[in-house]
């Protein structure tokens, strides 16, 4: 037999003969490397538990259009890409116009949104009844139900009036580029030709749509129909000269006319569109204890029923990300689109942070004392083990056993201990660490393959450590108390 | 042949003299029993032999090598070497079994050999007992251990304390016939004891008083 397997021998038998004593230090080994094993993992952890935690606070990152740019929901999709998927909790989109309630003789803001993203991004929302799922249903804002005695299931007759104020967009300001453009201009007979414009990226006209429902249909009325009149404005860069841009539709000479002014004199739609009503059912009461409670919310599809336009204002996304990240993700979406600035909503991402820090300094605090606890838990129990064995100890060295041999034979069994306690607290640690994720944060976390070796490594660190002063006693024994007849 | 030689040996703790000017010579292969009353010496003279002391004054040769000295380092180098210890005691490691604990003595010497250390067990009778912890063995069963862990190294010296302080007499005579038959080998033995019947089994008996060797009595019955 070797020298190392007879060492081994010893150390085990030690161990695994003397139970209850080595119990009490595998035991402040095992509850140190559990609760230090649990803390690491909750400490590298926590960003991402509180990072979904604090997307209940609402939508931290906004996506706006670009000064002189307009932004609508085709080009949303391409923006979001730029966030990872994983990372992002939600986007809603948002676009505001005044809506009449004639009725009432009441007028409130009305929000177009998307239902499906509203409770990701304003968790907090809180609904009596439930959110619309189909076209002509809203949510109404507390504030107003109240005003106006609505309750779910009432219906409303809204009306978005156009209005032609004097801070109303001029058509040259208006061609800009992914603009929706509305005009009218007098045609034949006193009757009033209407155009939608679209314009693409370039702020040339992207589609026309006409409706000359006044107009003499066999003549003017037909150039709604007439796909080669229609085609001649596409690509066109506004304003458009008749003759030279565009060819007078044959017979029809003063609708044309009609047309290309009602193009040229084209404004931003909400400004310049038709008066448009539609019936809604109230399906909810919204309550925040914000400025929500004066909104009516209704779906982007009604808006667009309603305005004619698929413009949006403001798209509020929720990411589960870093501060420094989330400057990443905005400065990236601002440079990567034309079109399309993003902006952090720094009263939350701020805040985040500097939750975050305190509470990973605290959980790294906690690791600390942790740490610092069972050295001296495990120092202690150790010295108790050398004192009990000094008999012991005075025979192995009157035996002949080099202080050398004493100090392996301990730190052998410490690191032995600390490895057992490794592997115990390496696995109660990561379940310590998931009950407490499960009941702290309410999210599960992920086992990391690499916490067994860590806690393995940490923990005969620890219980080498803790060996240094007991081993120091033991050394200290001298072999003549084994002589003295006691 | 002279294998320890003690030439003017004192030990003082402050103004106790433990020992005083004391000198022994044992012969190689001699029995020697140390008797006196407790407090004349005995201990701090088996302490000195026994290489887990130094003495104040005088000079201690083992085996040609003065001891007297030798850092502490060199000392265990040298009772791991030359010489086999015994207890009143016995001092067995308790959660290590006969034959491992016969074992944790060839560790510290050189090579742990589990077929010697049976062997060994085999020679104080105990060959069956090899599995037992110490719990599980009788007070005289435990003390032929220690004598087989004496002597696995093949000591120079068998050093005892007390043997059989601790044992009836149908033990203390199995543990004489050993160290007989030790004896009969040629291992030097050097028995403390206040046991008459224990000196008398030796070739000769040194009688300690106050520190100073009183008289030294020849058992002219040895051997027969």
């Amino acid at each position: 037999m070797t020298k190392r397997r007879m060492f081994l021998r010893m150390i085990t038998a030690s161990l695994l003969r003397r139970r209850s004593r080595m119990m009490i230090a595998l035991l402040s080994i095992g509850i140190g490397a559990t609760i230090l094993a649990g803390l690491v993992t909750i400490y590298v952890d926590v960003p991402r538990q509180m990072g979904a935690q604090f997307r209940s606070y609402g939508a931290n990152m906004l996506l706006l259009p670009k000064e002189g740019a307009a932004l609508n929901r085709d080009q949303l999709a391409g923006v979001l890409e730029t966030i990872p998927e994983d990372e992002l909790i939600g986007a809603t989109p948002y676009r505001y116009v005044r809506l009449d309630m004639t009725s009432r003789q009441q007028s409130f803001t009305a929000a177009g949104t998307d239902f499906s993203q509203v409770p990701k991004t304003s968790p907090y929302f809180s609904i009596e009844g439930a959110y619309p799922e189909n076209t002509r249903e809203v949510l109404v804002g507390k504030n107003i139900a109240d005003n106006i005695g609505v309750k779910t299931g009432s219906t409303m007759e809204l009306t978005y009036q156009p209005t032609d104020s004097g801070e109303q967009a001029s058509p040259e300001e208006s061609r800009i580029p992914n603009a929706e453009l509305a005009g009218s201009a007098e045609g034949f007979g006193g009757g009033t030709v209407y155009v939608n414009v679209k314009l693409d990226d370039q702020a040339a006209i992207a589609s026309l749509e006409i409706d000359a429902g006044t107009q003499t249909p066999e003549y003017g009325g037909r150039a709604a129909e007439d796909d080669n009149f229609l085609k001649q404005f596409i690509g066109k860069t506004l304003p458009l000269a008749l003759g030279e841009d565009v060819d007078a539709l044959s017979g029809a000479t003063v609708t044309s006319e009609a047309v290309v002014q009602a193009v040229n004199t084209a404004r931003k739609t909400e400004k310049a569109a038709r008066p448009q009503t539609l019936n809604f059912t109230v399906t909810g009461i919204l309550t925040t204890g914000g400025e929500e409670e004066d909104y009516v919310f209704l779906s982007l599809d009604d808006m667009k029923t309603l305005t004619g336009s698929e413009q949006l204002d403001v798209v509020e996304l929720s990411v589960s990300a870093s501060a420094e990240q989330l400057e990443a993700y905005a400065a990236a979406v601002s440079d990567e689109h034309d079109t399309v600035q993003a902006r952090l909503v720094k009263r939350v991402t701020r805040s985040e942070a500097s939750v975050l820090e305190k509470l990973t300094a605290l959980v790294f605090l906690v690791t600390l004392v942790v740490l610092l606890l069972t050295m001296i838990c495990v120092s202690t129990t150790m010295m108790a083990v050398v004192s009990e064995r000094r008999r012991e100890i005075g025979l192995r060295k009157a035996l002949g056993a080099s202080d050398g041999s004493i100090r392996a034979e301990f730190l052998g069994e410490g690191l032995f201990l600390g490895l057992l306690g490794g592997i115990l607290g390496g696995i109660l640690g990561f379940v310590f660490a998931q009950v407490v994720s499960v009941n702290v944060f309410g999210s599960s976390i992920t086992f990391q393959p690499l916490l067994l070796p860590i806690t393995m490594i940490v923990s005969m660190l620890i219980a080498a450590l803790s060996c240094l002063l007991p081993i120091k006693r033991a050394v200290a024994i001298d072999p003549a108390i084994v002589l003295k007849g006691e | 042949m002279s294998l320890l030689e003690l030439k003017n040996v004192s030990k003082i703790y402050g103004e106790l003299k433990a020992l005083d000017n004391v000198s022994l010579h044992v012969d190689q292969g001699e029995w020697v029993a140390i008797m006196g009353p407790s407090g004349s010496g005995k201990s701090t003279m088996m302490n000195i032999i026994g290489c887990m002391d130094k003495p104040t004054k005088g000079e201690v040769l083992l085996d040609g090598v003065d001891i007297s000295k030798e850092s502490s380092k060199n000392l265990t180098d040298i009772r791991r070497d030359k010489i086999g210890l015994i207890f009143q005691q016995f001092h067995m490691v308790n959660y290590l079994t006969a034959v491992e604990n016969v074992m944790v003595s060839q560790y510290y010497h050189s090579m742990p050999d589990e077929q010697e250390a049976l062997e060994a067990l085999e020679r104080v009778g105990l060959r069956e007992r090899a599995k037992h912890l110490p719990s599980q063995l009788s007070g005289g069963e435990q003390q032929r251990v220690c004598v087989a862990r004496a002597l696995i190294n093949h000591p120079e010296l068998i050093l005892a304390d007390e043997p059989t302080g601790n044992l009836d007499e149908a033990n203390e005579n199995i543990v004489l016939d050993l160290f007989a038959q030790l004896h009969r080998e040629g291992t030097t033995l050097i028995v403390v004891t206040h046991d008459p019947e224990v000196a008398e089994a030796a070739q000769r008996t040194i009688v300690l008083e106050h520190g100073r060797i009183a008289r030294e009595v020849i058992n002219e019955n040895f051997g027969k």
